[in-house]
């Protein structure tokens, strides 16, 4: 009854002329940020503060929320077209998404990831509009040993990510953690593989080295076949430019994975979008019956990253709006612009705010709606870029990535590393290792590194701590359940070979 | 040859005319001015250089904008060295941190200190409060380090790194009280308050607005507060001293510098842009509303601050068995 009243009233605010033009402009905004690498949400939002002060707050909360939820959807487009990151939470798309556009599939990897979002963006706001209360509670009882197991069930998903060979897999695996390490350790306050470089004490930017060995080492080894003319072909017509209804059905799991493992996700604290989108797309690669086409274009592939990485969203605002604990960069930048609006984020936000929560919700609903019929019919605009000849495309896929490296860091050092990350990434490609288990080593590491040491410092140095939890019992095992997935699938096999030769 | 008395009197007059007009025409910022903070978006830094920005427009002390550049990295390493090698650039300034100062002792790599830029003001204190989750058994300081020396080592805080204030003063009571507890390092600030709520640790120490809303929610207590005297918002909690340990308020302390080999009309015109910000109504507000402590110190008094602070830090760390690299 309570959030039928709170809707209605929030509706009366959400449409009010004003609040649906600003929802607009937050949404418009949020997807060019998105498909622009490098330039993120909190950026964004971080410029346009100023700004807001000549705002109703409901105005602007909306508008920058819509640049926060938006900026997910165009995050998909410069992944699916040319392997290069939009962001961050978009790196997993760029597994399938690329291979779907470069067998001629990219305007249905683009409604793809439109759809899913779209999905998973409702999903998102319905969670945070009912669940949010219980849901904070659960975020409080996840603490370390929780996020360690979290982290362990994700990097468990390596062995759902190798290719050919799982000790190729596994290298790069270590390889992704060693780079985790790099910088200052956070407990001791020592330098880890700087050597020397004050650029590196804070570690090597995640996108840095995702955008590296995607998007340039892909250029790299491309640029080994000159002659051919056009990298991609693409389809005449709008039809085929379109998901079909065989894809829709392909998708309905991943929807539905992508929409609850991303708003549970994304209501930790600790967490995060890159992370929800790795571990709805392993899910998804799991309990999948074409395991083995994972990774060569299955319209799922990026349902699942790709709908996780936006119902995070409705889960981020979860322990903002309930608590006043921000759960990242863009969180935090929200958080401010509540205080310097002249409101007290908090446990008592919402009951004394009524009016700002549900409009805020309300506009959620709207502005999804709002982005689908904002980026279906960018689609097959998008999909043309893929009929730039080679000459083009390679340069313009360079531009792109050093531009969006530089706007992030504004460093050259960082170029530096780009460029160097390019060079592995091509290596990787020529020698067959497979790059996606660097990158989610890379991920996981700080992460799991940390909250392994957390947990222990907890439990004075015993490690029952990890198993005498139930929730991270319960993740730990599923971890342990996985990786014994492909001896399972070796098993199958070798009973069938004796099968076959009782047969015979 | 005697120069008529009115001519003296004349020239005399013009020379004061002219210098008092150059230094009235002095230095003024002709491109938009870059503020630079060691911070992503959303971080302690950044939010306070959009504050002060904004205010600076609206109060109408610059004749240029303030656009706030984020250089993140290396704890402050980064932003100090991009203002160093911003040698002599008049439309730059910056804004600092301690962290400015102590990561440099720890830090090889960190190579430029506070030292080696152009003190222009010094803007703010923060204080913290000492905070417990409301159903904890300690209703004092005093309960709390008794139970810390009950059970030595077993006790948790979650904090920062581990030279971030809230290290400084574990270091400090445990060094006072002849206790030791756990301190747990939490790279998000939402991360250590969730640590606290969840009851995972026992106690942290929180700036006083963000503390404010829990308590108001019944989900949190104040013990002490870490500040000179006790803060409008906690007129019944008592500070450390009140509360019987004798250990010096460590304040989060922020700032402004400017590249060095600036002239000095330019700092005096920072340091005046700055003054005039601190004695405006949005200002008053601004730290009233975060419950902040107006620290303002001039160029001058900054410069004996550097020492003090840094001679503090490097005891404290050394305590805390950090390694000293400078």
């Amino acid at each position: 009854m309570e959030v039928i009243t709170g809707l209605s009233d929030g509706l009366a605010i959400a449409l009010q002329p004003a609040n649906l033009f600003w929802c607009f402009v937050g949404v418009v905004l949020g997807t060019l940020v998105g498909i622009m690498p490098g330039l993120g949400p909190p950026a964004t939002i971080a410029m346009l503060l100023p700004l807001t002060f000549a705002m109703s707050p409901a105005s602007a909360m909306i508008m920058l929320a819509g640049i926060y939820y938006g900026a997910k959807y165009g995050g998909s487009t410069t992944s699916i077209l040319l392997n290069v990151p939009g962001e961050s939470a978009s790196v997993v798309t760029c597994l399938d998404g690329y291979q779907m556009a470069r067998k001629g599939r990219a305007g249905a990897a683009l409604g793809i990831a439109a759809i899913a979002s779209f999905v998973a963006g409702t999903v998102g706001v319905l969670g945070l509009m009912l669940v949010a209360p219980p849901l904070a509670k659960f975020a409080l009882a996840f603490s370390s040993p929780e996020y360690f197991a979290l982290m362990a069930l994700g990097l468990a998903m390596v062995v759902l990510l190798a290719g050919s060979s799982m000790l190729k897999a596994l290298l790069a695996t270590l390889v992704g953690l060693w780079i985790a390490g790099v910088g200052t350790d956070l407990f001791s306050a020592t330098s880890r593989f700087t050597f020397g470089r004050m650029e590196l004490l804070s570690g090597i930017d995640f996108v840095v080295v995702a955008i590296g060995i995607f998007a340039l080492g892909e250029v790299l080894a491309n640029m080994e076949a000159p002659e051919q003319a056009q990298m991609v072909p693409v389809p005449k017509g709008l039809r085929n430019l379109l998901p079909t209804l065989q894809d829709l059905k392909d998708c309905r799991f991943a929807f539905v994975n992508g929409s609850v493992i991303g708003f549970l996700v994304g209501v930790l604290p600790g967490a995060g979008s890159t992370i929800a989108s790795f571990l709805s797309y392993g899910v998804e690669k799991a309990v999948s019956r074409r395991r083995e086409e994972f990774g060569t274009g299955v319209p799922e592939g990026v349902a699942a990253p790709e709908g996780a990485n936006n119902s995070e969203t409705g889960g981020a605002l979860v322990p903002l709006l309930t608590l006043g604990i921000p759960g990242s960069g863009t969180t935090a930048i929200l958080l401010a612009a509540l205080v310097l609006w002249g409101f007290k984020p908090g446990p008592l936000f919402i009951p004394e705010n009524p009016a700002l929560f549900w409009g805020l919700v309300a506009s959620m609903y709207i502005g999804n709606v709002m982005l689908l019929v904002l980026n279906l019919p960018l689609v097959p605009v998008f999909a043309q870029v893929l009929r730039l000849p080679a000459y083009v495309l390679f340069p313009l896929i360079l531009g792109v990535s050093m531009v969006g490296v530089y706007t992030v860091s504004g460093s050259l050092f960082d170029l530096g590393l780009l460029l160097g990350f390019g060079l592995l990434g091509y290596l990787m490609r020529k020698l067959d290792y497979p790059s996606a288990p660097l990158i989610l080593g890379l991920v996981l590491g700080g992460a799991m590194e940390r909250a392994l040491r957390q947990s222990l410092m907890m439990s004075e140095g015993s490690l029952t701590i990890l198993v005498a939890r139930p929730m991270s019992a319960v993740m730990l095992l599923l971890a342990v359940l996985i990786l014994l997935v492909p001896l399972f699938g070796k098993f199958n096999t070798w009973r069938l070979r004796a099968l076959e030769q009782k047969g015979g | 040859m005697r120069m008529p008395l009115r001519l003296v009197a004349v020239v005399a007059f013009i020379g004061l005319c002219t210098t008092s007009l150059a230094w009235a025409q002095g230095f003024k910022p002709t491109r938009p001015v870059e503020a630079v903070v060691h911070t992503g978006p959303g971080g302690g830094s950044d939010v306070l250089a959009r504050a002060v920005a904004i205010m600076i427009e609206k109060e109408n002390l610059l004749p240029v904008r303030m656009q706030v550049v984020n250089k993140p990295g290396g704890g402050g390493a980064v932003a100090a060295a991009y203002l160093a090698e911003k040698k002599g650039d008049q439309n730059t300034i910056g804004f600092f941190t301690g962290v400015w100062l102590t990561n440099p002792l720890m830090s090889a790599e960190a190579k430029i200190s506070l030292r080696d830029l152009t003190p222009i003001a010094r803007l703010v204190l923060e204080p913290a409060v000492i905070a417990v989750k409301a159903d904890a058994p300690y209703k004092t300081l005093a309960d709390f380090i008794d139970a810390a020396k009950k059970n030595p080592g077993q006790l948790k805080q979650s904090g920062g790194s581990i030279t971030s204030r809230d290290n400084v003063v574990r270091q400090l009571l445990q060094k006072n009280t002849g206790t030791r507890w756990a301190f747990i390092s939490f790279p998000g600030g939402g991360e250590r308050i969730a640590a606290l709520l969840g009851g995972h640790v026992n106690m942290m120490v929180i700036e006083p607005a963000e503390a404010g809303e829990h308590i108001r929610a019944g989900n949190m207590r104040v013990l002490a507060q870490i500040s000179e005297g006790r803060l409008p918002g906690f007129p019944n909690v008592p500070t450390l001293k009140e509360a019987g340990i004798d250990v010096p308020a460590v304040p989060q302390v922020r700032g402004v510098v400017a590249p060095p080999g600036i002239p000095k009309e330019n700092v005096q015109y920072w340091e005046n842009v700055f003054r005039r910000l601190t004695q405006t109504a949005s200002w008053k507000k601004y730290i009233a509303d975060n419950q902040l402590e107006d620290g303002f110190q001039t160029s001058a008094e900054l410069v004996k601050f550097y020492d003090e602070f840094t001679d503090r830090m490097r005891g404290i760390l050394k305590d805390a068995g950090i390694k000293i690299v400078r």
